[in-house]
């Protein structure tokens, strides 16, 4: 990944960022600049809730080369509990040991990395509670 | 005068831990007899997906949450550790990022082998002391490389431990902190190098013992205290052995150092080491325990500390996410995924 | 909307698989100069050229057509059209759009594609990253087929649906894939292997995707009018539905997994402007891409009830001249799937039919045929209808 991308997108990896609409008042993730329920503007910053439970869960054994260090890993389908859904790694486990339903929490880990010599990008994953 | 101190502490292990009897298999050593000069029975190891930032970030959250304050507020991050994922980008702005504390903050990384947190810990007693900062947050966390059948194998570990540092809502009173730093090249890797190399038993008399005695006396005597005033003490632990060894030097009894002997199960932290035995001590204090830490690091020098603990620290025992838990969260790997895992496999 | 009659007067096809001698655009050529011939038609009446194709920028060629156009001789305006793996459906859609409107009357379409370049597959899944959320699924760890796991996931849940009605999905294309000669793959494969198989990605097992391989494929479309005025063109197809539909490209933005938004949207669209139902179409070619996308499209064209398609797979109902026949080519299992020329090629297939050249995956008393090309997870769904009436209504 080139240095703009991961500066711009950095707080919203990190920290899980999405938005509340000041006029419709719904959450949505990611960022955007309109609220993609109603197109206002007039939004803010939410901090997504940290624990949540899976909806789907699978493993991939296949994926971009910068990831495969990390393959095969767990993809889940997360339900957090403000209700926001997102996309995200399941690590630290192991297919056998996961169930629909089971409760996550959101750690912060390395997401890829750029060769031997470029930048490393960080990100949230979740493990079992 | 308001106090100076902890405000909050937070820790981080990773999951996975090799048993010392499984590394000595491949290299047909005899585990009972590692075991018993060491006194360590497993090391944690990082899964892949880990390095010292997302456990240094993981440290810091459990910190920052245990508070429940503002990580706006934090005005210093130092980073502490002999394995930063970057040589030049430092570790601590992305635990700034990672912690929301961008960005009106002064920040670092720290290496001075596995003392560099607790050199942190200073730094930031001294910026909050001095009313520079309000808050500050000192990490010491180690992804430590070992080469294959060194010795250094069997207890390399890793771990982070954080503390923030205030003087609001203390929960440990500084009441002194003393240091000692002498050119000493016990341990050492040149930059570019792979594995850091030592001088075995070089490392015990003149190193560890020497240093963590000159400075835990030091310290006593300026403070005019004694082993027997503390309920707790830590030291550095690059395997059982060597903190028991000093804590008898020192005149402090088993019970005194037993709660921080974390380094049974998941080795040697480095940069972690000493921290986290305070931290786990931190979670087992009550309000009036004195606590007395010594850390060490190779080249060589020992910052020792005073604290005692106050009545808030009641408030913060019962976050979830404690030294004890992690632990206990652990998965049992074999050399193979640890070579994968340590990145020995390519 | 414009009355304009829109027909398919020829079209050319490349043998699908892995054609490592073959440049990018001697594959395009050869596909685009077959349907030429096809048509029968003076290539300088071809005014100009649409071509879909998602990956060709990766060979270091972007505009494929242009190369291709000068092997063929042709010097014509070049449009590229981009749907990610449904750019072949694509660029027939804009090339519909172009005649409806009355500004052409003779459209060259190809769909192109040279993915056996790539010998690492992570540069593919990489390239096939960019049609689901690349930041939000595909960065997090998500594939396309990680995805299309958990839509299996839903509809097995959903709807009871089983691993025995999912892998009938791929046994009966590779029975009908036999029978067609530019299939990559012409042989069956037994519902035992594709069960025992190792789970990729659980419950998709090894032998479930659809290979990316390498192929090319070109219509040559043309007004009622034109078609008229030039008395060598032997024979037609009627192009009578052409649609397009989006949904949330990430599926955490999705109500549901266990449909396909866009392609009932599509399809909606389709039936109206061909003004017939789902119960007229006797065949369609489906996206078939994964076992579950043939299940969801022959719910979500309409053609079983939501949730029966498993059931009706299994129970032969898709089969060959059954009560309706999907995928009479083998789909993108067996046919193989080089992305942009599937849209195209799925068209082929139904004209073929049409003109009862389909040899021993011939279906008997064909009136439409339909075909259904999907992008990424569904974020985008294209849908054709042709008909072999020869009369209009």
């Amino acid at each position: 990944m080139e240095p703009p991308k991961i500066w711009r997108e950095r707080r919203e990896k990190y920290l899980a960022l999405g938005i509340l609409c000041q006029e419709c008042k719904r959450k949505s993730f990611p960022i955007t600049l309109y609220c993609p329920h109603c197109s206002s503007e007039n939004i803010s910053e939410l901090k997504l809730a940290q624990t949540g439970k899976i909806l789907h869960f699978t493993r991939v054994t296949q994926t971009a080369e910068e990831l495969m260090l990390y393959a095969p890993y767990i993809i889940g389908l997360v339900e957090l509990d403000d209700g926001i859904k997102v996309t995200g790694q399941i690590t630290d486990t192991k297919l056998e040991d996961l169930t629909e339903g089971m409760k996550v929490r959101m750690v912060f880990r390395i997401l890829s990395k750029n060769g031997e010599e470029g930048l490393i990008g960080y990100g949230f994953k979740f493990v079992l509670i | 005068m308001s106090k100076l101190g902890i405000v909050s502490y937070g820790s981080y292990i990773p999951k996975y831990r090799i048993s010392i009897e499984e590394i000595a298999k491949v290299w047909d050593d005899d585990p009972n007899e590692i075991i018993s000069q060491l006194q360590v029975f497993s090391k944690s190891v990082p899964g892949p997906d880990e390095d010292v930032a997302t456990m240094s970030v993981e440290a810091a959250r459990n910190t920052i949450s245990r508070w429940k304050g503002n990580p706006q507020d934090v005005g210093a991050i130092y980073v502490g550790s002999e394995s930063h994922p970057y040589a030049v980008k430092p570790t601590a702005t992305i635990v700034a990022a990672a912690i929301d504390a961008e960005k009106e903050l002064t920040a670092a990384d720290l290496e001075f082998a596995c003392k560099a947190g607790t050199a942190g810990m200073q730094m930031c007693f001294g910026l909050v002391k001095s009313e520079m900062i309000k808050f500050g947050l000192a990490i010491g966390s180690d992804d430590s490389q070992a080469k294959p059948r060194d010795p250094l194998e069997y207890t390399a570990g890793a771990g982070s431990a954080a503390f923030l540092i205030g003087k609001e809502r203390v929960v440990a009173e500084l009441e002194g902190t003393y240091s000692i730093t002498t050119d000493t090249p016990d341990f050492w890797r040149r930059e570019g190098a792979v594995f850091p190399s030592h001088g075995n038993r070089f490392t015990g008399q003149p190193a560890y013992f020497q240093h963590t005695v000159d400075a835990s006396k030091g310290l006593m005597e300026k403070l005019g205290t004694k082993p027997s005033d503390y309920n707790h003490v830590t030291f550095h632990q690059p395997n059982t052995k060597f903190p028991l060894t000093v804590a008898k030097m020192l005149g402090f009894t088993t019970d005194q150092i037993d709660i921080s002997l974390i380094c049974k199960n998941i080795g040697n932290a480095y940069s972690a080491s000493s921290m986290l035995g305070l931290a786990h001590i931190l979670n087992n204090s009550n309000p009036g325990d004195r606590i007395f830490m010594t850390s060490y690091g190779s080249g060589a020098g020992s910052d020792a500390f005073s604290f005692s603990i106050t009545d808030e620290i009641e408030e913060l025992k019962s976050y979830p996410l404690t030294v004890e838990h992690y632990l206990n969260n652990k998965e049992q790997i074999n050399y193979g995924k640890y070579s994968r895992y340590k990145g020995i496999l390519r | 909307m414009s009355k304009r009659e829109v027909y398919i007067i020829g079209y050319g096809i490349t043998k699908f698989g892995e054609h490592y001698e073959l440049n990018p655009s001697s594959s395009a050529s050869q596909a685009l100069s077959k349907a030429i011939q096809d048509a029968k038609i003076s290539k300088d009446l071809i005014q100009s050229l649409y071509f879909g194709s998602m990956v060709s920028n990766r060979n270091n060629q972007s505009y494929i057509g242009g190369k291709a156009c000068r092997e063929c001789n042709l010097n014509i305006p070049i449009t590229k059209v981009d749907v990610g793996n449904a750019s072949g459906a694509g660029a027939f859609h804009q090339a519909f759009i172009a005649i409806k409107s009355g500004l052409l009357e003779c459209i060259a379409i190809l769909g192109t594609e040279k993915l056996s370049d790539f010998v690492n597959s992570s540069t593919l899944e990489k390239i096939l990253g960019g049609t689901i959320d690349y930041q939000w699924e595909f960065e997090q760890g998500a594939t396309l087929t990680s995805l299309y796991a958990w839509m299996s996931q839903a509809h097995m849940k959903e709807f009871n649906t089983t691993m025995e009605q999912l892998a009938s999905v791929p046994v009966k294309n590779h029975k009908n894939g036999v029978n067609n000669p530019i299939a990559q793959f012409r042989r069956e494969i037994s519902l035992k292997r594709f069960l025992s198989a190792k789970r990729i990605s659980p419950p998709i097992g090894r032998f479930d995707p659809a290979t990316h391989c390498d192929g090319s494929a070109a219509v040559i479309i043309a007004s009622k009018e034109f078609v008229e005025n030039h008395s060598e063109i032997e024979r037609k197809v009627k192009v009578v539905g052409s649609a397009q539909s989006s949904d949330k490209i990430s599926l955490h933005h999705r109500e549901t997994l266990s449909s396909l938004l866009a392609t009932q949207i599509t399809s909606k669209k389709a039936y109206e402007m061909a003004q017939i139902s789902s119960k007229d179409i006797s065949i369609a070619e489906v996206h078939d891409s994964y076992p579950i996308g043939e299940i969801l499209a022959i719910e979500d064209l309409g053609f079983f009830q939501k949730g029966e398609g498993g059931k009706a797979t299994v129970e032969g109902k898709t089969q060959l001249n059954s009560d309706i026949s999907i995928n009479t080519s083998g789909g993108l299992k067996a046919r193989g799937d080089p992305f942009g020329a599937t849209g195209i090629a799925q068209i082929i297939e139904i004209v073929q039919q049409m003109r009862r050249e389909a040899d021993k995956r011939q279906v008997d008393d064909i009136k439409y045929g339909l075909t259904q090309n999907v992008m990424g997870t569904g974020a985008s769904v294209l849908v054709h209808i042709l008909s072999n009436m020869e009369d209009d209504k």
